[in-house]
């Protein structure tokens, strides 16, 4: 590892010496997991379907796993090198903050108050969902009134926690909030009757209506659209190189899905380039991976180990999974969603 | 040694004579006998029952379970490779066999006599320890290297259990002797530390270590979140350590200590030749029974984010398909709790009687 | 000088070293999180002080004796924690006690049925971690039938999965805690009269049950009964005392273990009477109950009160795992606080400030009433 680090070194040196005009990433976080040889991610305390889980085998999957995979990929050349250390919600900044993570790719929405008072900063966004109320279909309602005097469960410590508080109140729905530290607790006391509601996050609401629950029909999720949250990766603040890494990452995916480079495909597409833009993504042309402070050919590799964004997606929670969600807004700008990705120049 | 004796074929006689005399000797004790007696049968018939003749025993009869009103233990068999060896790679849970059978073979001679001597014990718990930390880290011996983070249920708590022990023992002695310092700085420290660790929860402690302790560290100097929670267990179990020895302490004739000084031996070598060993002693069924306190506290560790037993059998729980079937894991890892501190318990309680009888 | 001497001021000096390097080396570590901690804060852009609790939280939680909202301020957020953890600590303080002394008479027991139930109950409560039989009886009680179809005791007591509903005083929250205060003092009272248990008991519950009704009487809104009774209306009942499932679950746990624990100290108290005072007992022809509330009592409260002082801290300690089932004692609520407010350092100083307030309180407490109940003898 060690001469990976200075071999970075030299490259950004050497860069810095030919073009003075090149601002170079140099990050004290990408440094420390070279040195490791290891990145630390966050995991979750159970699973958290779709986005975290731990399979039959023990194995760390989901869309969040991936994108750590595909960052460990990016700054390590190998996705195994991926670590993922178990978290509850409430766990989750404080870990950052204390270095027991290097970032958090965990279904975290991106608010002023992590922003700004918790000294976080966020990526781009890579998710899009809103907050909404799943019920017992029993309960025969269809929008947040008939909660009156009802029990809202949610998990602590998340930015659901508020929208509904903040929602409910706004809406002058008398109710008892319960809420619990890890999602696997939240979906039993749901389960057993213990709360009328369960307030979620959208998406995770749909994957667990459609595979978690014996009989999906039986539950409902309410009209009532609380919130759309931008979610983003988070890491601890002071070091915008590492925040550029985490940027590019996501970037890097999404320009691939736009242009078609695919895990299958992606040494074909090197071979002989299609544009001058899949040149660069895939390092066949320099610039990539020198700007980051990193080697040329990382979106290649990443891609060929986990594939491009829609290929993450489908894996994870689209076609391919159980739970065989629609893209919806989180699909490409060209398709009717709102993912875009940077320009690569 | 009168636990030891068998019961002549008299001596029972006698005893069931004694025992029918007091639970039916009058008529409200013999009501009191039979409600009791009938209660208690009942409700062991039902566990029984429920446990044994009407459970459903393998993963593959799932669907029966359903049907039947008994235990599904089908849930154990499918998953209690993760209920006991958490997230440890799948094809490596050899290596977390032997390393949870070293801590508790480790446990087991203990318990003999003829091991309790400072070296003794000493060396053997570094050596079950170490046989642990290899088999789990590897790395050596042409083992793959697998990291604490992906150590998880029984085996961590064992670890938990293993290494606040050990690391808790040599600070419960060092804080019990500046406790009874001639020192008045040195003796204050102790007293301030025992005593404000013995009046905060176990849980605030470690959630301190896990996450106030990076923020007062220098980064260099943090070290993994696992290292800090034992350290932070192990000086919660070393307070209440310091307090056992104590006891011990106070049941040396200080004429010994005196003499020693007369005949011009060294503190150390008096507190190491002829104090400790019957501090030790005197200190051993609280000792244990504080081993025993500490296996079962480790339970708490799954609120600050480790993947211990209690937390993979909410997992093995955790998914759609063994949802309803929560009270049987927990009827299993309970079980296993059970068994551990109930033993031990007794154990403490067979020597603290014995030792009762060879004093008086 | 003699050699002694000069051995002695050596020694004399080592220790003045040892403590002043004692001094020294815990001034070097203080400073040193003090700057650490400033240097990591201003790195993370975190500010540091208690203006924050001063904002309104934006969440809310299981569990409150009084009003609240998601627009109170940390202060009160945390203060409501307090109060969850003083009160459960409490009310499982008063019922493990009483269960103790109980099961710890059966214990001690010559009839052979009443110790094994005894002994049974003990064996199976303390030798399992209280955080699983936290967790294993609240996934059994979440599991009990929804408010609809709850099962319900003369039409006045419900218990569901959202929690037992009570009959209650028709008062206000405030009175209410104003009487049960009124009626903790009268015991405080009857005990520093040295008043004997038994009489003492008696005039106690007598005083509790007069309070209640005579406040009743008074303060009960215009024209409404004495007591309020619980009724279904839409998703909950109304009326009563709504005892939420998180907080039977809570008392129950902490109850049973504690009381399990309690009851081996009060069985080994009972143990040190020694057996020629009940045999003097005995032959004057004293019953049971009499030999246990005039001899062995008195005799053995002495060896109890001390450890029952610790099984009390304890119980105050153990009321941290709410966190692993929803309810918002204060632990739950100062880690809630930092997860969304980010003053670690802050709340973690608050949290341990009320954990030994409350703590070193118990133990002045036990050290009074040790003293108080003495023999006059000694």
């Amino acid at each position: 590892m060690k001469k990976n680090t200075t071999l970075a070194i030299a490259v950004g040196l050497a860069g810095a010496a030919l073009a003075p005009t090149a601002s170079f990433a140099q990050s004290a976080t990408v440094q420390q997991i070279m040195d490791r040889g290891t990145m630390l991610c966050s995991g979750h305390n159970g699973s958290y379907f779709g986005f975290v889980e731990v399979n039959d085998k023990n194995e760390w999957k989901g869309l969040d796993i991936d994108l750590c995979r595909a960052m460990t990929t990016a700054i390590l050349g190998d996705p195994d090198k991926a670590q993922i250390v178990p978290l509850s919600w409430a766990q989750r900044f404080p870990a950052l903050q204390s270095g027991d993570v290097d970032i958090i790719i965990k279904a975290t929405g991106w608010t002023m108050g992590r922003d700004t008072e918790l000294g976080l900063q966020f990526s781009l966004p890579y998710f899009f969902g809103g907050t909404q109320f799943m019920v017992h279909g029993d309960l025969g309602i269809s929008d947040s009134s008939g909660l009156e005097g009802g029990t809202v469960c949610v998990e602590a410590g998340t930015t659901i926690e508020r929208i509904s508080a903040n929602y409910l109140q706004t809406a002058g729905v008398e109710h008892t909030m319960v809420s619990y530290e890890s999602a696997a607790e939240l979906r039993a006391a749901y389960l057993a009757n213990r709360c009328d509601a369960f307030a979620g996050w959208g998406p995770s609401l749909a994957v667990l209506r459609a595979t978690e629950l014996d009989n999906p029909d039986a539950h409902v999720i309410l009209n009532d659209q609380l919130s759309s949250e931008p979610i983003a990766a988070a890491m601890r603040q002071g070091d915008e190189g590492f925040v550029d890494m985490a940027n590019w990452t996501i970037a890097a995916l999404l320009i691939a899905e736009e242009e078609g480079v695919t895990s299958a495909n992606v040494e074909e597409m090197a071979a002989t380039p299609p544009n001058p833009k899949v040149a660069r993504l895939l390092g066949v042309e320099p610039g990539m991976g020198e700007r980051l402070g990193i080697r040329d050919t990382w979106a290649r590799e990443m891609i060929a180990a986990v594939g491009n964004f829609g290929e993450i997606y489908d894996r994870n929670l689209g076609s391919e999974s159980p739970y065989n969600l629609e893209r919806g807004l989180n699909n490409l700008w060209s398709h009717g969603g709102v993912l875009y990705a940077p320009i690569l120049d | 040694m009168a636990h030891t004796q068998k019961l002549s074929p008299n001596r029972f006689h006698a005893y069931m004579a004694s025992f029918s005399k007091r639970a039916f000797g009058t008529p409200s004790a013999a009501v009191l006998s039979i409600v009791i007696f009938g209660a208690l049968g009942y409700w062991t018939w039902l566990a029984v029952d429920w446990a044994i003749f009407r459970a459903v025993w393998s993963a593959e009869n799932v669907a029966h379970c359903t049907e039947e009103a008994g235990a599904c233990w089908s849930v154990i068999d499918a998953r209690h490779r993760l209920i006991l060896f958490g997230l440890y790679p799948y094809e490596e849970h050899w290596r977390s066999t032997f390393a949870c059978l070293s801590i508790i073979a480790t446990v087991i001679i203990s318990c003999f006599p003829a091991t309790w001597t400072a070296k003794r014990l000493t060396s053997l718990w570094v050596a079950g320890f170490a046989a642990y930390y290899l088999l789990m880290e590897g790395s050596l011996l042409g083992l793959a290297q697998v990291t604490t983070d992906g150590w998880g249920g029984l085996s961590l708590t064992l670890f938990l259990f293993a290494s606040v022990v050990l690391l808790g023992m040599p600070m419960g002695l060092g804080l019990a002797l500046m406790r009874r310092s001639e020192m008045p700085v040195v003796r204050s420290f102790a007293v301030i530390v025992i005593d404000t660790i013995r009046s905060l929860p176990l849980l605030t402690t470690l959630f301190t270590a896990a996450v106030v302790v990076p923020i007062l560290l220098p980064s260099w100097l943090e070290g993994d979140k696992i290292w800090r929670v034992i350290i932070a267990f192990s000086l919660f179990f070393g307070c209440y350590q310091a307090e056992v020895f104590r006891g011990g302490f106070q049941a040396i004739p200080k004429g010994q200590f005196e003499a020693g000084k007369a005949l011009g031996i060294g503190y150390w070598k008096i507190m190491a030749r002829i104090i400790l060993p019957q501090v030790f002693r005197h200190a051993l069924p609280s000792t244990i029974n504080m081993v025993v306190v500490t296996f079962k506290e480790t339970a708490i560790v799954i609120i600050i984010g480790f993947f211990d037993v209690l937390a993979s059998a909410k997992a093995a729980f955790g998914t759609g398909e063994w949802a309803p079937h929560y009270m049987e894991v927990y009827v299993f890892v309970g079980a296993i709790y059970w068994t551990f501190i109930f033993s031990l318990g007794q154990y403490g309680e067979y020597l603290k009687g014995r030792m009762a009888l060879s004093t008086h | 000088m003699t050699t002694t001497e000069v051995l002695r001021k050596k020694s004399r000096q080592r220790k003045i070293t040892i403590q002043v390097l004692l001094v020294i080396i815990s001034i070097i570590a203080i400073w040193g999180a003090v700057s650490s901690a400033q240097v990591n804060l201003a790195a993370l852009g975190i500010t540091n002080g208690f203006g924050f609790l001063d904002r309104s939280t934006g969440w809310d939680y299981s569990f409150s004796l009084v009003e609240r909202s998601i627009n109170d301020p940390y202060s009160k957020t945390l203060v409501i924690g307090f109060q969850n953890t003083i009160f459960v600590g409490f009310i499982s303080i008063f019922f493990a006690t009483i269960f103790g002394f109980i099961i710890g008479t059966g214990r001690d027991s010559s009839h052979p049925g009443v110790k094994a139930a005894a002994t049974v109950f003990v064996q199976t409560f303390r030798n399992i971690p209280l955080i699983l039989q936290g967790v294993f009886l609240y996934s059994v009680l979440i599991h009990f039938p929804g408010p609809r179809q709850s099962m319900s005791f003369a039409d006045s007591v419900f218990l569901s999965n959202r929690g037992l509903m009570l009959p209650g005083l028709n008062v206000s929250p405030s009175v209410a805690v104003a009487l049960i205060l009124a009626i903790a003092s009268v015991a405080v009272l009857l005990v520093w009269r040295k008043v004997p248990l038994l009489r003492g008991l008696i005039i106690w519950i007598a005083a509790a049950i007069s309070m209640s009704v005579i406040v009743a009487f008074v303060m009960r809104p215009e024209g409404e009964p004495l007591l309020s009774i619980p009724s279904l209306k839409g998703l909950r009942f109304n009326g009563g005392i709504t005892v939420s499932i998180e907080l039977v679950a809570m008392i129950t746990a902490i109850t049973l273990y504690g009381s399990a624990y309690i009851a081996e100290v009060v069985r080994g108290g009972l143990k040190q009477v020694p057996r020629g005072l009940i045999e003097a007992g005995q032959a004057v022809g004293l019953t049971q109950g009499q030999i246990w509330h005039r001899i062995k009592m008195p005799m053995s409260l002495r060896s109890i009160i001390p450890p029952l002082g610790n099984q009390w801290i304890f119980i105050m300690k153990a009321t941290t795992i709410g966190i692993a089932i929803g309810f918002s004692d204060m632990f739950y609520i100062v880690s809630n606080s930092i997860t969304q407010s980010g003053q670690t350092l802050e709340l973690i100083f608050l949290l341990m400030a009320a954990f030994l307030t409350v703590n070193f309180s118990i133990s002045i407490f036990t050290n009074w009433l040790n003293n108080r109940l003495k023999l006059k003898a000694h």
